[in-house]
């Protein structure tokens, strides 16, 4: 039987089931982005309140990517009508061209949406506690002995149990000991302890004997003798004891406190429950004999001491005694653990300048008192430079209002509080600021700053940032601000729909042709019900792109 | 009402025209951003070069709509459809929008 309304329009609306359909799925569509893009529009507006807001990071993102995948989309939403067009005309050869140029355009868009997304991930950026914030790339763990100024070369770096660099950006203690949850330890995290023993020829051993009862009414027996070495295999043997005595303790006790209420009803058989349950309580006889040892943890020695790392989101630090996230106890002094910056691309102080403003200070003097001002020469020069040149944008707008007659403008919060890695190029070739434009090459339009390349000219310093000094850090991640939460969030909820419209769209090109072959006026209005969507997919972006990357 | 082969034919070149509308007019929304030349009252990138961008998106999102997805000539089903979902978005926006101006959020937002 042929379903009715497919190719034939119903008689009261004049239309098909699909376009009916298709056109309420865009309807509730419209309101899934509407209410995103109302969110950033509160967002934004929120982020100029004057006690609780920060510096929103407007025209952040680089526009060249946003602009060819702009293109590739515009592109794509042409072919995908010709697509239609062919169907309905039942060229079917250039069907498939069209159809698949607009798939094709889908994957390069992905492809372009990943570049940008993966630099943001690889990028890091910290605000110190004074409010300033540092933006850049962080370097690798060298090994010891190596110099850390020196070109390195790659068997200079310190490799984890997984064979990859590390981040300059760990905790560093200096273990003598380690306890261990036996349930919940992360076994990677238990192999990373070990290659890093390992490598500084250091033993972890278990500290004192293991005895448990394994047995209802038996004595304790030795599992593990004092000097075992860890391993997760020990760590899991015990654990799985661990749980079997839980399991059995648990049965053990709740049938001694049914006995105990069995008792409490027979001696005030007209009271409640809730009466007497102050009343209920476990007879310690019934336990004897009947409980099995838990060994909820393990304690091992670390001998010789040795300096364990960890990255900063796993470990709470202390001075003497450290904890991981999985509850692992770590024993010892707590060492220098610096954020290093391989090359720090951004200065901004615009947090800094607000929170000045707020309190009546001075915000260039407070700028002036930063701790990263005080602490970095090479910093400290950057920005006497931006200073000057900031200082002759005044003085370029005071002349073309005064003898050209152009509209009177200010440099702006951000041209005057904020130094981008374009600045740090135009300096390091000695380029006026008015050309930082000029200084960028295509590549590093999309992949950032070349950093290997501008490294002759010391373009980006080196900068380590203690601890004490850091008050959040993140990648450019959702983590980092609302702007990135929101954009990740919008441009990632309308990637997913890229993908849906490209396997939609894929399907009628590869699977299409029975169909064609069939009922071609069918083929044809899926694939218009499919190019409705994909042209909402346009849609969507031809606002995002002006939204995110151009205001 | 179904497009008729030779209606479609005649349409191609529209659609073609309608591509290149959208090319340039991406290329002016980028240039309203970026070009000194084309910044409106000379003030540096504010909230009129915003709206104009957004008034050229708004032109660009209606070609679209319009010719790509044949809302010039459609039912009258689909517009109440389509456009009053929009009703709900601008409730949807109220709604934050009294959120936002409500004394409450003054209380737990200015501690």
């Amino acid at each position: 039987m042929e379903i009715p309304f497919v190719v034939t329009p119903r008689k009261d609306t004049g239309l098909t089931n699909s376009k009916i359909a298709i056109w309420l799925f865009l309807a509730s569509e419209v309101m899934l982005f509407g209410g995103f893009f109302s969110a950033y529009v509160y967002l934004r507006v929120g982020s100029s309140d004057p006690v609780g807001g920060y510096p929103w990071p407007e025209r952040a993102l680089p526009i060249l990517p946003g602009l060819i995948n702009t293109f590739i989309l515009i592109a794509s939403s042409v072919t995908v009508v010709f697509a239609w067009a062919a169907l309905k005309l039942r060229q079917w050869g250039k069907f498939q061209a069209f159809m698949g140029f607009t798939v094709l355009c889908a994957f390069v868009f992905l492809g372009l949406k990943g570049i940008e997304y993966n630099v943001k991930f690889h990028h890091q950026a910290l605000r110190t506690v004074d409010g300033a914030v540092i933006e850049g790339h962080l370097g690798y763990e060298k090994k010891e002995g190596v110099d850390p100024h020196a070109e390195a070369k790659e068997e200079d770096f310190v490799l984890n149990h997984h064979g990859k660099k590390v981040e300059e950006n760990r905790i560093n203690v200096q273990a003598t000991g380690l306890t261990f949850s036996t349930v919940r330890f992360h076994k990677d995290w238990v192999e990373e302890i070990l290659s890093e023993a390992k490598q500084h020829q250091s033993k972890i051993t278990l500290a004192s004997n293991l005895e448990l009862v394994l047995e209802p009414g038996g004595e304790k027996k030795p599992v593990l003798p004092a000097g075992t070495e860890l391993s997760t295999e020990v760590l899991a043997k015990v654990a799985d004891l661990h749980l079997k005595a839980r399991a059995n303790n648990a049965d053990v006790r709740t049938e001694a406190l049914r006995n105990a209420w069995k008792v409490a009803h027979a001696t005030y058989p007209s009271k409640r429950d809730w009466e007497i349950s102050e009343k209920v309580a476990i007879d310690p006889k019934e336990l004897e004999g009947k409980l099995l040892t838990e060994a909820s943890s393990l304690t091992f020695k670390v001998d010789p001491p040795v300096k364990l790392t960890f990255a900063p989101r796993d470990v709470k630090a202390g001075p003497a005694q450290s904890r991981l996230r999985d509850d692992t106890v770590i024993d010892g002094t707590l060492l220098e653990s610096p954020m290093v910056f391989h090359a720090v691309d951004a200065l901004d102080f615009r947090h800094l300048a607000m929170k000045a403003i707020n309190k009546g200070l001075d915000p260039m003097a407070e700028v002036e008192k930063s701790w990263v001002l005080a602490n970095s020469p090479q910093l400290r020069e950057i920005w006497e430079w931006h200073k000057g040149e900031i200082a002759k944008l005044e003085e370029r707008l005071k002349q073309d209002y005064e003898m050209k007659g152009k509209a009177k403008r200010e440099p702006t919060f951000t041209e005057r509080y904020r130094v981008e890695w374009k600045d740090f190029a135009a300096k390091a070739e000695n380029k006026p600021r008015t050309e930082r434009e000029g200084v960028i090459k295509f590549k590093e339009q999309f992949m950032g700053p070349n950093y290997d390349a501008r490294a002759a000219a010391h373009t980006f310093p080196h900068l380590e940032v203690p601890r004490d000094q850091i008050a959040f850090d993140s990648k450019f991640t959702p983590a980092w601000n609302p702007f990135y939460a929101i954009y990740f969030t919008i441009t990632g909820l309308h990637g997913l729909h890229v993908i849906g419209g490209a396997l939609v769209l894929g399907y009628y090109l590869f699977r299409g042709k029975k169909m064609y072959l069939s009922n071609p006026e069918w083929l044809a209005n899926r694939v218009e019900v499919g190019g409705l969507f994909w042209h909402f997919v346009d849609l969507v972006w031809i606002f995002l792109f002006p939204l995110l990357y151009l205001m | 009402m179904a497009d008729s082969p030779d209606e479609i034919r005649k349409k191609t070149k529209t659609y073609l025209a309608v591509g290149a509308v959208l090319f340039a007019g991406t290329l002016l929304t980028v240039g309203v951003a970026s070009l000194e030349a084309l910044d409106i009252g000379g003030h540096g990138f504010d909230s009129a070069d915003c709206i104009l961008g957004l008034l050229i998106a708004s032109i660009k999102a209606s070609l679209v709509a319009a010719i790509f997805m044949h809302l010039n000539h459609e039912k009258k089903a689909i517009y109440w459809i389509f456009f009053g979902s929009f009703i709900f978005v601008f409730f949807l926006a109220w709604l934050l929008k009294l959120a936002h101006d409500s004394p409450l959020h003054d209380q737990f937002f200015y501690r």
